[in-house]
């Protein structure tokens, strides 16, 4: 009897979350079969995909653009995480130290403020302010640098480096609210013992500000690392992969042979290749967090 | 007491059953006669002409058609008049001889239409009548999207008396060199476009030039006195599609039999460009190939280098506007600027003039022939293709294709053909019984001679956009003619390979 009445009390429960996994089913992990299975599919995202076994991951590896691509990724990837630590824990640390707490919430404010912004206006921006004829080479010639300037979106050597640069000063306001955080988070004892250590201005962000922050610096490395390599947006909006293919990554690859080109099949086996490549950063950055917080 | 018992025990399986009714919802789309149009009534349909279109009676509901430039009444559309109603009457006049079936037009505006087709077709909403054009159709569109229109060309359309087939309505060297590689019809096409350098008169007169130039050297002249006088001759990014087709078509004119017969067809089809490029013609060994190039870039020298290495659908928004702000002098584009100019409000005279035909001074390679309508031609705006049954769940309720096909056909007629497109005035109709706006008398003449326009970019779906990076890359200086014609080479023997798995072709017979 208390066994079928725990089973009722069970099914009763599963009942009530049913939907719920039904629905996570149906539009999550059927859309991620689907693209797996038609990894090794010659799909044209219209009649039936034509099973061809592993030729989509034969060509894959011998792409150029997509080899290419992967360079720009890294070099994405790594610009990307030092601005993503760098200036964000400079001003949370600048933020801490200022005595007043109601100009601590100020300054918080004024650089959380900007995230109302949509990220679309922002690059659109930059794109205006990157023109030859833009803010940035107008200001480089009042200022008597006009050896300085450049095509900045126009020339394939410095291209990349353009759009990974854009956003100066580079503040994340969710980078500055999680360093901010864990500042906040150590304790006043330790931060008194260590100034009777004489562990005082760069001593203290060296030897106890930074240490006890690297929880911190972990979770954005991880999440800037897999954020930037899933970005399609600005290289899309901004220069479409060019000139030529210099700020094409492999995202922006991967959606124009689908949708562009029509070959879904190949699409979804570099899909499948980054689902790999990003699952592998996510459990690292899942027992990396684990370890500390 | 046992009501709560109940309920306890039922409450599983109703949750299980709501579950399954609601994500059941979400497929019934793949219902056959699912009726998100149609409401299954009868009308007594009769045409014009007194002839009953029978295949119409069963089925009644909303027609939904995307009509490009042709869309009346748009408010979402930029660069289109929305003060354009013909579509719109001719809609309301159909709609009265056939009560129960409304015309809806799609106000939207789509960044990337080729791309908006294929999403909407892959998820069975594309629209019931669509703009597309032929070569699109043909093979740049996955296969089976459109309807085959052939049957209906060789049939008496009810709507036009006095002939014999809807087909003789029509341009017949349009529809004969239009048809995909094995003789289908895929679009109606009513419409002639043409492309032209356009210039602002003023910035002409302040660098001194008198006279719009009328060969490639004064073309060139004329960009190096604007760059003299301070002013932006041109800034645009390179469209190598359309700039390739004014050069090949010169150059390769005395083989554009040779070319378009690989495939036994009129005009030349992506199994011509393969079979083309695979015979070493269309190609880098063939001197024609990759000469035009560094006499493009005479050109584009005395071009603002911003967009250069620019692709046309993300930067040529901003160029348009440099130049109907008065920033630049000279702009190619399709016969639709002068709309966007009086759209734009501009303050100065616009000029046009068309590209140049090349003399032996210019290149030996030239075959002194006159290309300058080699990048327009029938892809204007009244091509209009019916989505399949696939592409378009809708169709598969009973009688819908049949009744589309009847508005087609409706729409389809020398005087709705007139009608529309004049009203616009950006093209030109090309049916006989057809006359255009007098301001388009002589791009009308056009439309009447033989399409001989040779280009590549239709044998892959990325060799287009590949060419046109390293087109941009050599244009801009970034890269030697010699690393462009290797860059090349490779593009178009990829394409060739992809062709062959594809279509699963032995180009060795051709």
């Amino acid at each position: 009897m208390k066994w079928k009445a725990n089973t009722k009390t069970a099914l009763t429960g599963y009942a009530f979350i049913l939907p719920t996994f039904v629905f996570l089913i149906w539009f999550m992990y059927y859309p991620v079969y689907q693209a797996l299975s038609g990894a090794f599919t010659d799909w044209d995202g219209f009649n039936a995909p034509r099973f061809i076994g592993f030729d989509n991951f034969t060509r894959l590896f011998s792409d150029e653009v997509l080899g290419q691509s992967t360079v720009h990724a890294l070099i994405w990837v790594a610009f990307s995480i030092l601005l993503a630590v760098i200036p964000p824990f400079v001003v949370s640390e600048l933020i801490f130290h200022v005595r007043s707490a109601r100009k601590q919430y100020l300054y918080r404010t004024m650089f959380v403020i900007p995230i109302v912004i949509p990220g679309i206006v922002t690059i659109l921006l930059w794109r205006f302010l990157y023109q030859g004829d833009g803010a940035i080479n107008q200001l480089l010639e009042l200022v008597g640098l006009k050896s300085w300037t450049h095509l900045w979106l126009g020339d394939p050597n410095i291209a990349l480096y353009s759009i990974i640069f854009m956003g100066f000063p580079w503040i994340s306001a969710f980078n500055l609210l999680i360093f901010y955080s864990g500042l906040q988070n150590i304790s006043k004892e330790v931060i008194e013992a260590a100034k009777l250590d004489g562990a005082t201005g760069w001593k203290r962000v060296f030897l106890l500000d930074i240490p006890l922050s690297l929880p911190q610096f972990r979770l954005i490395i991880i999440l800037t690392l897999v954020g930037s390599l899933q970005n399609i947006i600005p290289p899309l909006v901004m220069t479409n992969g060019g000139p030529g293919y210099s700020t094409y990554v492999p995202i922006l690859h991967m959606y124009n042979v689908s949708t562009v080109n029509g070959e879904f099949g190949y699409g979804m086996s570099i899909a499948l290749i980054m689902f790999i490549v990003i699952l592998a950063f996510t459990i690292l950055n899942m027992r990396l967090v684990k370890s500390d917080i | 007491m046992n009501q709560m018992k109940f309920k306890s025990k039922m409450l599983p399986i109703l949750l299980v059953a709501f579950t399954i009714a609601a994500t059941g919802c979400g497929n019934s789309n793949s219902n056959e006669n699912s009726g998100a149009a149609g409401n299954g009534g009868k009308t007594d349909n009769t045409s014009t002409n007194g002839t009953e279109s029978t295949s119409t009676k069963a089925w009644t509901g909303t027609i939904n058609m995307y009509a490009q430039a042709y869309t009346p009444n748009a408010k979402n559309i930029t660069g289109i008049k929305s003060d354009q109603h013909q579509l719109r009457t001719i809609a309301d006049e159909y709609e009265k001889l056939h009560p129960g079936i409304k015309i809806n037009f799609v106000d939207e505006e789509f960044k990337d239409y080729t791309q908006t087709v294929r999403v909407k077709a892959a998820a069975g909403e594309l629209f019931d009548v669509f703009w597309a054009q032929w070569m699109d159709l043909n093979g740049t569109l996955p296969k089976g999207i459109a309807e085959d229109l052939t049957e209906y060309f060789n049939k008496p359309n009810p709507y036009i008396a006095d002939k014999a087939t809807w087909q003789e309505a029509m341009n017949t060297t349009v529809v004969s060199e239009t048809a995909s590689p094995d003789g289908k019809h895929y679009n109606i096409n009513g419409d002639y476009v043409a492309t032209a350098f356009f210039y602002n008169k003023e910035l002409f007169q302040q660098a001194g030039i008198a006279e719009a130039p009328k060969t490639w050297a004064e073309l060139i002249d004329a960009c190096k006195k604007l760059q003299a006088a301070g002013i932006v001759a041109m800034s645009q990014a390179p469209d190598f599609g359309w700039f390739q087709r004014h050069f090949l078509t010169d150059f390769y004119s005395k083989d554009f039999d040779t070319i378009s017969q690989f495939d036994k067809a009129p005009g030349i089809s992506s199994l011509d460009e393969v079979v083309a490029i695979s015979k070493g013609m269309l190609d880098t060994k063939d001197p024609r190939f990759m000469g035009w190039w560094p006499i493009f870039k005479q050109l584009t020298d005395n071009w603002k280098p911003d967009y250069l290495t620019g692709d046309p659908g993300v930067v040529g928004g901003n160029a348009r506007n440099d130049f109907l702000a008065g920033k630049t002098a000279i702009f190619y584009d399709g016969s639709w600027l002068p709309n966007n100019a009086k759209d734009a409000g501009i303050k100065f005279e616009l000029g046009s003039f068309n590209f140049p035909t090349l003399s032996a001074a210019d290149t030996p390679m030239t075959t002194g022939v006159d290309a300058s309508g080699a990048v327009g031609g029938p892809n204007a705006a009244f091509q209009f293709a019916v989505a399949t049954k696939e592409a378009d769940k809708s169709m598969k309720e009973a009688g819908k294709k049949e009744a589309v096909i009847d508005w087609l056909q409706y729409l389809g007629t020398a005087q709705h053909v007139e009608q529309v497109v004049n009203e616009n005035g950006t093209f030109v109709p090309h049916w006989p019984d057809t006359k255009p706006n007098d301001s388009m008398k002589d791009l009308a003449s056009q439309s009447t001679k033989e399409l001989k326009a040779i280009m590549v970019g239709n044998s892959s779906p990325n060799l287009g956009k590949d060419l046109q990076r390293t087109f941009g890359l050599y244009l801009s200086g970034n890269t030697s003619l010699e690393k462009a014609t290797t860059a090349v080479q490779k593009a178009l023997d990829a394409a060739v390979k992809e062709y062959k798995t594809k279509n699963d072709t032995d180009l060795s017979q051709y």
